[in-house]
């Protein structure tokens, strides 16, 4: 019966691949290519949140300190000493989970929204640092990439395409991540500390150790998309590296979507990114903020009548129109 | 028979409050021992101390030889001592089976072993009808017997249950006291802190009677039910023990 069902599973995942694969074969509109670039995006990142912010219920609004870390490592290496930014992706990678550490030591000590306001403090330490000394990374001015033409081994390209299977890969490594670590003991652990850290505690979960890991892990992933994003826009300043905005996003779209779960950052992204990408579409030029203000009465009534997040309301629908789904679930978990 | 647990002139303060002052017992192995007194005593504490949630003052515990004081409560955990709470914390957006599973990943970090093991104290606890409901559905008792569980799951040799009978009502401290009956008839060590004297009269071999942070009396449960002093501070002038039927023969 389970392998029955993990057969489905990967159907549907095969047919998702495909259809994503060949995406930018049928969309040629660079507007829209953009709009899928930048769902992906921020469905990574919401991804990379979702790990520690969504399993283990460590709100951080703090993020963007790695997504910046990401972004000026590979650009530091890029333009002061000629390195493939492929190669200056793993090393911001790198130092945003060495950077994680002190960062957590300091803000684990605190919990729930004391938690989520030393995170905010870091990001915006950062930025004030590379804001200020105007040496090490051009200040507050920032600067351009070189613009090489199409040089694949330098990330850049001269269509949206390639930016496009980039991102993909990127959230199909989250995904990845993020599966083998739900089916573990981690992920267990994880959901454990986030439901209550004493009781975890009790029963033999390290749990300083555990937020230790995954916040490196969740660091590592948010800074490669910050140098994508930098080699995608061929900018960066620490107004666009450390944006507040990156950290409320990137726990926006998973608790809109559904933090703890798999989907949920995606589900979200895809649902505030349209919403907001049409909104402005459509009413963008009607009268300043009308967008806006929709979408957040939008945003509102998520977090007023799905607390738990959109994704809920797909499996309760899935569930009441295929009731046999409900049946086999159960019956998988318990044979 | 071996010492499993010795504790040994544990003190804490909590500002002026002298929460456990110079306490000192010890728990042979096998042996079911129940810690009693008011509201306030240090009974609650005391579980914290041993368990590493709270940090001593002064005084040492040991557990199978090892000096616990300064280990974190996971530390004590994988020593082999695991414990419930006096209100139960079970993990409530987990199911049964995935709160008992957590616990299990403490020997085995395989999940179909630690599914396999979960299933087991599941069982024994007699929850298997609930094993894949969310834990927040679950009724006190289910909470209680979810907790021990879980406890169970992370294979200790030595228990300590902080009021699992309270807010039961008298059929389900029945079915409680028969399963903790069971947990030592497996050779567990189990401490209990207890309010209710007919479940502690029914398994404890062993009574330790703690006042204001101080052990006032210890004994077996007929000699601590007539001690004047335990009388006087605890059971009340009124009490009256009368052999409940099914009480342990002590």
């Amino acid at each position: 019966m389970i392998a029955k069902l993990a057969r489905r599973g990967a159907v549907w995942l095969g047919a998702l691949a495909l259809v994503m694969l060949a995406l930018p074969l049928v969309v040629t509109s660079n507007f829209a290519l953009d709009i899928c670039i930048r769902v992906l995006l921020f469905s990574f990142i919401g991804v990379a949140w979702n790990l520690m912010g969504g399993y283990a219920k460590q709100l951080s609004l703090g993020h963007a300190a790695y997504f910046g870390l990401g972004a000026y490592t590979s650009t530091i290496l890029l333009i002061d000493y000629d390195v493939s930014p492929w190669i200056g992706m793993l090393a911001g990678g790198v130092v945003a989970a060495l950077a994680s550490l002190p960062i957590g030591a300091l803000c684990f000590r605190l919990r729930g929204p004391y938690f989520a306001i030393a995170t905010i403090a870091t990001a915006q330490v950062l930025m004030l640092l590379f804001l200020k000394f105007r040496d090490f990374a051009w200040g507050a001015e920032g600067t351009t990439m070189p613009n090489l033409g199409d040089a694949p081994l330098m990330m850049q390209f001269d269509g949206k395409a390639p930016y496009y299977y980039i991102v993909l890969a990127l959230l199909a490594l989250g995904l990845a991540v993020t599966w083998r670590i739900e089916r573990s003991w981690v992920g267990y652990y994880l959901v454990a500390i986030g439901e209550d850290e004493d009781a975890a505690e009790a029963v033999g979960v390290n749990a300083a150790r555990i937020k230790r890991d995954i916040y490196m892990i969740s660091a590592f992933l948010t800074a490669l998309a910050g140098t994508f994003y930098v080699q995608y826009i061929y900018f960066i300043d620490p107004n666009t590296a450390f944006s507040f905005n990156v950290s409320v996003e990137a726990a926006l779209v998973s608790i809109v979507g559904g933090i703890g779960t798999l989907w949920g950052p995606v589900l979200g992204t895809v649902l505030l990114e349209t919403t907001s990408a049409l909104l402005q579409s459509w009413l963008g030029s009607a009268r300043g903020g009308v967008q806006l203000t929709i979408y957040s009465l939008i945003l509102m009534a998520v977090i007023l009548w799905r607390p738990t997040g959109l994704i809920g309301l797909f499996t309760d629908a899935w569930r009441r129109i295929v009731p046999a789904a409900a049946k086999r679930e159960r019956a998988s978990a318990d044979g | 028979m071996a010492e499993a647990l010795v504790v040994t002139n544990l003190s804490k303060r909590f500002g002026g409050l002298r929460a456990v002052q110079g306490l000192s017992f010890s728990v042979r192995e096998g042996e079911t021992v129940a810690l009693i007194g008011p509201n306030g005593a240090g009974k609650t504490t005391s579980f914290h101390l041993i368990t590493g949630f709270h940090r001593a003052d002064a005084g040492s515990v040991k557990a199978f030889g090892r000096e616990l004081v300064g280990l974190r409560p996971h530390q004590i955990c994988a020593h082999g001592l695991a414990r419930t709470f006096q209100v139960a914390r079970p993990f409530g957006t987990m199911t049964v089976e995935a709160n008992v599973m957590t616990g299990a990943f403490l020997r085995d970090r395989r999940p179909e072993v630690a599914r396999e093991r979960a299933r087991e104290a599941i069982e024994f606890v007699g929850l298997a009808a609930k094993a894949m409901s969310p834990a927040r559905d679950l009724t006190t008792i289910d909470q209680r017997r979810l907790e021990m569980a879980r406890a169970l799951a992370t294979q200790p040799r030595l228990l300590l249950l902080d009021e699992v009978m309270a807010g039961l009502n008298p059929a389900e401290i029945d079915q409680a006291v028969a399963l903790v009956g069971k947990l030592a008839a497996r050779g567990l060590t189990i401490v209990v802190v207890e309010h209710v004297m007919r479940a502690i009269m029914a398994v404890a071999r062993h009574i330790v009677v703690l006042d204001h942070g101080q052990k006032i009396a210890e004994g077996n449960p007929n000699e601590v039910v007539a001690n004047p002093e335990v009388i006087r501070a605890y059971l009340g002038t009124g009490y009256v023990h009368a052999p409940a039927a099914g009480a342990a023969p002590c």
